[in-house]
């Protein structure tokens, strides 16, 4: 059988973020309980920035990389996105546009809350392993935004306001899957998948977000163990804390997937507190590190959890990395692959954790504005201009980078440029 | 078990949870959110709960409770 993987993955974090301690002390939110959700800054989208900007913002470094042969081999264009912007279009068009990439090509948009990610990377990797077109590789890219309003009154489906906020982030991960797995090999087969019908969060209405956290996370919960528990029956002696040498998680924030983490590791390992934290600390925390800084990216957050641990772990040895992805609704699976030292050596050359540090620090003041809709523009907007200089500082920090930024709308049509 | 020793129990793991409570008398309907208990603590104390209880069901089987007395009842049909 051929090997199968992500060649090569770029993320992006957007051009500006909030300090989320500063937003939880701003709100009155009970500090100290907070600090145990484990979250750092979150990424904000301005009005500027919408899926696809962040999209190709992702994908562009990776393609930048390849021969114009190589480039041309892309062959399936997959948009993974809750964020969708027209019901008929997808978002492909707008980045295969935007990329240059091959005509012949494979365009289409898949939704599934937080799991579209991984449904994306899954059907790329079938398209691969099938030898469609033996030696074409697939561009996957995992692309959301929060939105900026709540669903207001209702009984049972409210926001926990409290939570979704600091948590709710932006961002988007590019992958390049195909026959050279130079980043992250697949195990073939092994997957186990859970889902079932769950009214737990949703976007129901445009604009908007609504759902109940406590549900939510009651059923994250369920899918870990129901989605490893099939893994594990479908894989000959797998053991949760011996097989996976990290752990990547679906990561809404760090305190669900500590929670998540010690729940697994009490049921299935039978593990002590103490025992728990200590392997908390070894398999899970190298993948929280890129997460605790853009908040939920939704379809991508597994993947930025899963680029974190490859650049922060330890892979002087080749390691085997569990990941597991939940999207609300819902949709979950456990699968795994082997992360070698090349892989790492490659990932860190595109410098991930500087792309986090050169983002503009919002204020308070400059985040109210853009909470209250200052410039964003809403779903179905025919024609507009967008301004550009909502928040100056960020701006002028992406100048002389290769980002594309949306200039207007007309006739429902989105234009981009290059931010000169 | 009865309803009251299952709610016992609960109190047991809401108290590890948030050591603040040790001195607060818990009445059935109290609720968790209002003592300060924030959704990832909820579920440790479903989930610690589960285990003193021997129950094996899907947490979201717990779910809908709206009080602390609920929640003992909840448990209590899935004895």
């Amino acid at each position: 059988m051929i090997s199968v993987g992500i060649e090569a993955m770029n993320i992006f974090a957007g051009s500006a973020y909030l300090d989320v301690m500063q937003l939880a002390k701003h709100r009155n939110l009970d500090t100290a309980r907070f600090e145990n959700l484990l979250m750092k800054e979150k990424a904000v989208a301005l009005p500027h920035e919408d899926p696809v900007t962040y999209a190709v913002n992702a994908a562009r470094p990776l393609l930048d990389r390849l021969t114009p042969a190589e480039k041309d081999r892309v062959e399936l264009l997959i948009t993974c996105t809750e964020s969708g912007i027209d019901f008929g279009k997808s978002i492909s068009t707008y980045i295969h546009h935007y990329l240059e990439l091959n005509r012949n090509c494979r365009l289409f948009e898949i939704k599934q809350a937080c799991y579209a990610g991984t449904a994306g990377f899954q059907m790329a990797v079938n398209f691969i392993l099938a030898q469609t077109s033996p030696g074409a590789k697939a561009l996957v890219i995992a692309t959301d935004i929060s939105r900026f309003m709540v669903v207001e009154g209702g009984e049972a489906i409210s926001e926990d306001w409290s939570f979704a906020e600091p948590s709710g982030g932006a961002g988007a991960v590019a992958m390049l899957i195909s026959n050279q797995p130079h980043v992250f090999r697949v195990d073939v087969g092994a997957n186990g998948y859970y889902g079932f019908e769950v009214m737990d969060t949703c976007r129901p209405v445009p604009d908007s977000e609504a759902g109940d956290a406590d549900l939510s996370l009651m059923s994250y919960l369920d899918c870990c163990e129901r989605a490893y528990g099939e893994y594990q029956k479908r894989v000959a002696g797998v053991d949760y804390q011996q097989t996976f040498q990290y752990l990547s998680f679906h990561t809404p924030f760090g305190g669900m997937v500590k929670g998540a983490h010690r729940t697994m590791m009490r049921k299935i390992v039978k593990a002590a507190p103490q025992q728990i934290e200590a392997d908390f600390r070894q398999r899970v925390v190298p993948g929280l590190t890129y997460c605790q800084r853009v908040g939920n990216i939704m379809g991508g957050t597994v993947f930025m959890s899963l680029a974190s641990t490859i650049d922060n772990g330890n892979f002087d040895q080749p390691a085997r990395v569990g990941c597991f992805s939940y999207g609300s609704g819902c949709c979950s699976e456990f699968y795994s692959g082997i992360v070698s030292k090349e892989g790492q050596i490659r990932q860190r050359q595109l410098g991930l954790e500087n792309t986090l540090n050169e983002r503009y620090h919002l204020s308070m003041p400059e985040y109210e504005a853009l909470l209250q809709g200052s410039g964003a523009i809403r779903f179905g907007t025919r024609n507009t201009v967008l301004d550009t200089q909502v928040v100056p500082g960020a701006w002028a920090k992406s100048r002389g980078k290769q980002r594309l930024y949306l200039k207007e709308i007309r006739e429902f049509h989105r234009k981009y440029e290059w931010i000169a | 078990m009865n309803v009251e020793e299952i709610f016992q129990v609960i109190v047991q793991h809401t108290r590890e949870i948030i050591p603040e409570l040790e001195e607060h008398a818990f009445r059935f309907n109290d609720q968790l959110k209002e003592l300060g208990a924030n959704s990832i603590d909820r579920a440790e104390i479903i989930a610690l709960t589960m285990d003193s209880l021997s129950i094996q069901v899907p947490m979201l089987d717990l779910s809908g409770a709206q009080n602390m007395g609920e929640l003992a009842t909840l448990f209590h049909e899935k004895l």
